[in-house]
């Protein structure tokens, strides 16, 4: 019994957190009047994916509006739920991070059904596109083709070249492969001579071109990485080896983070392709069409630029992420 | 009350009074959270995790653990689509994608039984080779369009108060019920419970160890290909990387019902108000929606930290403590 | 007399790992030319043996802390949770301008106190343990992104910074930082009767306290270890690249280090471990991780020789197993 009496005393503080943890939208809430807008977001697993999140949150801030923000944590099925949820609690309209391309058919009629617009941001989905408002995306393809035209033009269409790929299965990964390979394919002198994952981020980055280095390392001319965390990790495993990536290893890479231009201004990465994820202002431009009754394009697909050593130094300063 | 009543019942009423409180905690903060629209999502949102915590429950009874259960789940999505794709009809597809996962599940309790191998590694390796094939099968994610198909994932009953009960609810439902029978009403169920009670005691007792143990992880490895059946009637298609850490959410839902991983304790009944509790705190936090990500996860464990403490204190100050 | 064949059962079940890895090893010398060879860059020792010793640093830090917990019978999930715990309070504290010392403390301290946390739910509120860590590592993943602000943060620290790629001498310092908190912790446990009671307490635990033993006290010590371990196996990861990453650090380094603890022959259902046979699991799994990228292999299917090997180095530890095995290849020489 003397267990039980101090488990129940260590339950009433937790329960009142608990109840503290629920009680959090009282004060966080917007003055009425604004529109009610979810996000399903899908996770927060990059520092690109923050940024975006950043992005749509101060942008439902500056506007008045009042956000309901879900983080998938990487998991579709939290997705879906959390657009269900939205839908019962009858908000205006959604915003939509979709995870993978597959699988928003029904949810998205159900929110068609409920007269509820959904604004799709950085991916499109695989369903009927009178289900949706609009997409305001980058096209992954298209960074993969000019991330290796660019390398194309700078090594003269000479070049042995290791891979490193996102997470298996991933969207991004399998579009960046497929648009540097259309690319690079149709360049007899140019040759993926490897191609592993890094898993999106630094560290495996890192392991996996340590690991590749001392097998292909003396052939290798260049890096092309699809995210700028892996390539950064790359760079320090050549500079362990004893290369000079930026000078005898091209180092490019997609998405352009922060990090990435530090490391062009310190000459270490050559060239990045902007994903760019400030899509706040286009997305609430779009929400408030949809509910002013205007009709948008089905898709509005954001410009991505390609940034490389020779402007990085005057960029670095205006860049948000 | 009695003792027998206590021990059976108790965990159950306390876990069924938790998630009132927590209903009605949600229902007073947020305006609309207590209708039957929403209790229905619940459903639907969280029928595949029901379905594997209702195989895990019996794996945990029999004092098991199977962690293959979410990537087999992805691999029997993934299967199903394939499957289709190639021109099989739905049904038939389905009953071959159920056969596999009953094979790779009674493959794996044949490993765990014959070589007395620890069950968390052989399943943590059934995990990695379900990984392996999901993506074997298909590097990317594939919509399922046949007719029939959409016809099944398309039925749902409305219920007062316009809340769709699904296809996968359904399944999920009636899965439940037969789960609930299977362990209180038939031989098998009871010699799970003996087994995982304590396994020299069932030896003695002539209890068949050896298929009362395989059948336990053919009946886990069944209920992925089923969730994963009702993962595809929710999303119309079959996708490779779902499923991550489901089998650590399963094994929660099992645990805050009531179930004990050294075996032998624990209901269906009590996994199924586990699941719909993880379900509640994840809706709630939705009609939330005012925190950023890293105070989400935050409130997330705080929440199932503070139910399962509850839950704790209540069932300790009902049962008399033979360690205190 | 049963302390006696408990021992040499640990003794033998350690040594198939390391037969596992010495197999690879082989594979590896005649399929993969090369794979052995060593260079000197700027006076350090570069190669793939080295590259394996300093990946898997952070599994077998990991891993001490988990072949404790795991020998209490419990698990930890939250390892990887606070490995970004401490390598974003590490980074945010560097970047403010603290000291290594006060910088080192604090992290630790963070693991400590999410250990301790875990420990007191397992010991005093009797959670069990896999649902108790599952909700830290949830949890604790929002910590890390808190204290780091969501995003990745540099290292600026430079004693920290030579912690994950300093030398001393020739050699690489993390594995020399790895292979010294193993055998300072393998000392304490062989040489004191905390080793004695971290098993008594996971063998039967009703039996351990009859005897005087304070098991819910060394349990909580022992996650509390834990959740050390894994801040400096944090703080390691993370000067390495030179970047705390809250939500990317750690990540699934939970499965790893089981997998190397388990692997190595401590057993799940407590009572018996082996810290030798944790690093022959840690060494094993990052061989074979290299294994497979130096192969070639498709990323997407390397789970699959990942789930061979677990069964393979199951098989083999199985007595049941090899009596059955041995039983076929003495059937046929009978007959």
């Amino acid at each position: 019994m003397r267990i039980s009496s101090r488990t129940a005393l260590l339950a009433l503080p937790l329960a009142s957190l608990a109840s503290a943890a629920l009680l959090l939208p009282a004060c966080d809430r917007h003055a009425a009047g604004g529109h009610v807008v979810g996000f399903a977001q899908a996770g927060a697993e990059s520092s690109w994916r923050v940024a975006e999140t950043q992005s749509i949150r101060n942008e439902a801030a500056a506007r008045g509006i009042d956000l309901k923000f879900s983080d998938a944590q990487g998991k579709q099925e939290n997705q879906l739920a959390a657009i269900r949820n939205f839908i019962s609690q009858g908000v205006e309209a959604i915003i939509l991070a979709p995870i993978v391309e597959t699988g928003w058919e029904d949810v998205l009629r159900e929110a068609k059904d409920a007269g509820i617009p959904v604004i799709l941001v950085d991916r499109g989905v695989a369903a009927d596109p009178s289900l949706y408002t609009t997409l305001i995306a980058s096209d992954f393809v298209a960074e993969g083709r000019m991330a290796a035209e660019w390398l194309r033009e700078k090594t003269g269409g000479r070049a042995k070249i290791i891979e490193l790929q996102g997470t298996p299965g991933a969207a991004p990964a399998i579009d960046r492969k497929k648009g540097f390979e259309e690319v690079i394919n149709a360049e007899p002198g140019m040759e993926i001579i490897a191609s592993q994952s890094g898993d999106f981020n630094i560290e495996r980055g890192k392991e996996v071109m340590e690991a590749l280095l001392t097998q292909y390392g003396g052939q290798l001319t260049a890096v092309y990485s699809h995210n700028d965390d892996m390539a950064l990790g790359a760079i320090q495993a050549l500079q362990a080896a004893g290369r000079k990536p930026g000078e005898e290893v091209l180092v490019v890479s997609i998405d352009g983070v922060r990090a990435a231009f530090e490391a062009m201004v310190a000459g270490t990465l050559n060239c990045t392709v902007e994903c760019n994820p400030l899509l706040g202002p286009m997305a609430f431009d779009a929400v408030e069409k949809a509910l002013a009754g205007e009709t948008l394009p089905k898709k509005i697909v954001v410009e991505d630029k390609v940034f490389d050593q020779s402007v990085a130094a005057e960029v670095i300063g205006s860049r948000k992420y | 009350m009695n003792l027998a009543f206590r021990q059976r019942w108790l965990p159950t009423l306390v876990t069924a009074a938790v998630l009132l409180l927590l209903l009605a905690a949600a229902g007073a903060l947020y305006p609309g959270f207590l209708r039957p629209l929403v209790f229905a999502n619940i459903l639907r949102n969280n029928a595949y995790l029901g379905i594997l915590a209702l195989g895990m429950t019996f794996v945990i009874l029999s004092g098991g653990i199977d962690l293959s259960v979410g990537t087999l789940l992805a691999f029997s999505t993934i299967l199903l689509a394939r499957a289709i794709e190639a021109g099989l009809h739905p049904l038939p597809a389905a009953f071959a994608v159920a056969a596999v996962g009953t094979f790779f599940g009674a493959g794996q309790g044949l490993l765990i039984h014959s070589f007395r191998l620890p069950p968390f590694l052989v399943t943590l390796a059934g995990m990695f080779l379900a990984k392996g094939l999901a993506f074997a099968v298909s590097l990317q994610s594939l919509t399922i369009s046949h007719p029939h198909f959409d016809a099944a994932a398309s039925f749902r009953i409305l219920v007062p108060g316009r809340a769709p009960l699904t296809t996968a609810t359904w399944m999920f439902l009636v899965l439940l019920a037969a789960g609930i029978l299977l362990a209180r009403r038939t031989r098998f169920g009871r010699n799970v419970y003996a087994l995982g009670g304590s396994e020299d005691t069932a030896l003695l007792m002539g209890l068949p160890i050896a298929r009362t143990r395989v059948t336990v992880y053919a009946l886990s490895g069944l209920c992925a290909a089923l969730a994963g059946l009702a993962m595809t009637l929710n999303t119309r298609s079959g996708n490779p990387a779902i499923g991550l850490g489901m089998e650590l959410d399963a094994i929660a839902c099992a645990v805050i019902g009531g179930t004990l991983l050294t075996g032998g304790v624990g209901s269906v009944f009590g996994t199924f108000l586990g699941v719909l509790i993880f379900g509640s705190i994840k809706t709630a936090l939705d009609f939330h929606g005012g925190l950023d990500s890293s105070w989400l996860r935050i409130a997330m464990g705080i929440l199932l930290l503070a139910f399962i403490v509850l839950q704790r204190a209540l069932s300790r100050s009902g049962s008399p403590n033979p360690n205190s | 007399m049963m302390a006696c064949r408990t021992s040499s059962a640990v003794a033998r079940s350690w040594l198939w790992p390391l037969a596992g890895l010495l197999l690879l090893l082989a594979f590896n010398g005649i399929f993969a030319p090369g794979f052995f060879r060593l260079a000197f860059v700027e006076g350090r020792l570069v190669g793939n043996p080295v590259h394996i010793a300093v990946q898997s640093s952070k599994i077998i830090l990991v891993a001490i802390g988990m072949t404790l917990v795991i020998a209490t019978k419990g698990v930890d999930l939250s390892v990887g949770s606070v490995m970004a715990i401490s390598g974003s309070t590490a980074a945010v504290l560097a970047a403010a301008g603290a000291s290594f010392p006060s910088l080192f403390a604090a992290s630790l301290a963070a693991g400590a106190a999410v250990g301790l946390t875990n420990g007191l739910l397992v010991a005093g509120l009797r959670i069990q343990p896999i649902v108790a860590t599952l909700i830290f590592m949830v949890l604790g993943r929002g910590v890390a992104m808190l204290i780091a602000g969501g995003q990745p943060r540099p290292i600026q620290n430079e004693t920290l910074l030579f912690l994950g790629s300093g030398h001393f001498w020739i050699l690489p310092l993390p594995p020399l930082l790895a292979l010294a908190a193993l055998l300072a912790t393998a000392a304490v446990v062989r040489f004191t009767p905390l080793g004695l009671f971290i098993a008594a307490a996971g063998s039967n635990e009703t039996a351990a306290r009859l005897a005087g033993l304070p098991a819910a006290r060394i349990k909580a010590l022992v996650y509390t270890f834990s959740g050390i371990a894994a801040a400096c196996a944090g703080l390691i990861a993370a000067a390495r690249v030179e970047t705390a990453d809250p939500s990317r650090l750690g990540e699934l380094v939970e499965l790893d280090a089981i997998f190397a603890v388990v692997v190595g022959g401590t057993a799940l259902t407590g009572g018996r471990f082996s810290l030798a046979g944790s690093l022959a699991g840690a060494l094993l799994i990052q061989t074979l991780t290299l294994t497979m990228i130096n192969q070639g292999m498709p990323p997407e299917i390397t789970p699959v020789p990942k789930a061979l090997v677990i069964v393979a180095v199951c098989l083999l530890q199985s007595g049941e197993f090899r009596k059955r095995a041995a039983g076929l290849f003495r059937r046929p020489a009978a007959a």
